[in-house]
């Protein structure tokens, strides 16, 4: 516990700093070193999504659950990292975006509603995907480890189901760019922590899908029960994640 | 933008890791032991900042007025009493309830929002332990060394792992 203790302590920190550093650098863009100082502001995001990303959240513990309860590769978990990380920056992106562009007088009155409703949504998916996840254990279970077809429908649904919340970090940083006047600078630095965030998310589903393998030889040919078990947890989650929206 | 703010403290608290950070700058006068008054000032990172300004800065002078100071008081300060302002003085190792803050004022200094307020009590420093931290670990509140201005005796600011979230605590000696 000792060693979380500081890694956690590492971790803060280095977001602490990062936070301050983007901030300033933002600030002092001007028209004599903007290309610089942009390449160094997207160069620091991406580092702050990867730190950033590494905290609990994000959708990693899906991730993680998900490639527990399924055989899977290692592509696929890099491709459903940087699926969840772009839908997680894009839904930022329109939200923020939208506050000032587009509901700027409506917004105040509606937000609520709004936020609720993408959660909502996320969560409905995530209880879903876990139900799939248990059915598809217990079909596994029935046909005695024959190899089964699946299909990629459960992973996007994964990717979506954990991106659609747009992540508040992204939120922070493209509204402080959009306040500065830097738009372009606001989605690059949504794209660049995206890619960041992707990285780390991609990294636990890679640890999850290495963990699967291991305990898969070790359990011989009871990975149902495996299976079975972190398709609860997703539908733990999901349930969890709506009745926070009913609070 | 109240409701956005609020909204970030939701979210972030799903999504639970630090998303704004405050450093905490307390400031005591202790005599023969005790203090009557505990001073704080929360400095906001930049970026939040920015985000709270646009909301209450409404004549964008980068000053908060009086009414803008009372306007901040009641929709963006008083929030913070359900969170014990993340502040926990602990008198012989047991929590105290949170006294009521006093004399709050707003202020913007090099594009960071500032909350100063203080609490009174009869506070006998030698057992007393001043934590802060969010248990939802949306916000980071930190206190460096640097930060303390304590007179009348030695004060140590130190990290606290509290499991869920990272914390800081100051010790008197």
């Amino acid at each position: 516990m000792e060693y979380y203790s500081q890694f956690m302590q590492y971790l803060v920190s280095y977001q602490y700093e990062l936070n301050r550093y983007i901030a300033t650098t933002i600030r002092s863009l001007d028209d004599e070193n903007s290309l610089m100082t942009s390449l160094a502001i997207l160069g620091i995001a991406f580092l702050y999504g990867l730190v950033h990303a590494i905290g609990p959240g994000h959708g990693k513990a899906l991730v993680a659950l998900y490639f527990t309860s399924n055989k899977s590769d290692y592509k696929k978990a890099f491709k459903m990292g940087y699926l969840i990380s772009i839908i997680h920056a894009f839904s930022a992106l329109v939200f923020t975006f939208g506050i000032f562009f587009i509901l700027k007088t409506m917004f105040r009155r509606n937000f609520d509603q709004f936020s609720d409703i993408a959660m909502q949504i996320s969560a409905v998916m995530i209880i879903s995907v876990g139900m799939y996840l248990i059915y598809e254990a217990y079909k596994s279970r029935k046909e005695k480890e024959k190899k089964l077809i699946k299909s990629n429908k459960s992973e996007t649904a994964v990717a979506f189901s954990a991106g659609i919340v747009p992540c508040p970090g992204v939120m922070t940083i493209v509204l402080f760019c959009i306040v500065l006047g830097h738009y372009t600078l606001a989605i690059l630095s949504a794209i660049s922590m995206s890619i960041g965030m992707g990285l780390t998310i991609s990294v636990a589903g890679i640890l999850s899908i290495a963990f699967n393998k291991k305990a898969g030889s070790f359990m011989d040919g009871k990975t149902y029960i495996l299976e079975m078990i972190g398709g609860s947890l997703v539908l733990l989650l999901g349930t969890f994640l709506f009745l926070g929206t009913m609070r | 933008m109240k409701k956005y703010f609020i909204y970030l403290l939701f979210v972030s608290s799903l999504l639970a890791h630090p998303h704004t950070f405050i450093d905490v700058y307390p400031t005591i006068k202790i005599e023969n032991g005790k203090a009557k008054k505990i001073q704080f000032i929360w400095k906001i990172d930049e970026m939040t900042s920015s985000i709270l300004i646009l909301d209450v800065d409404t004549d964008g002078d980068e000053k908060i007025s009086s009414k803008e100071n009372e306007f901040i008081k009641n929709n963006y300060f008083t929030i913070f009493e359900d969170y014990h302002f993340y502040t926990y003085i602990r008198v012989n190792g047991k929590v105290i309830p949170f006294p009521q803050t006093k004399n709050f004022k707003a202020t913007i200094e090099k594009h960071r929002v500032c909350y100063k307020f203080e609490i009174e009590g009869d506070f006998n420093m030698k057992n007393t332990v001043i934590e802060v931290g969010d248990t939802d670990f949306y916000v980071a509140l930190v206190i460096k060394q640097e930060f303390l201005n304590v007179q009348g005796m030695k004060a140590i600011a130190t990290g606290v792992d509290n499991d869920f979230y990272y914390g800081y605590k100051v010790e008197f000696k």
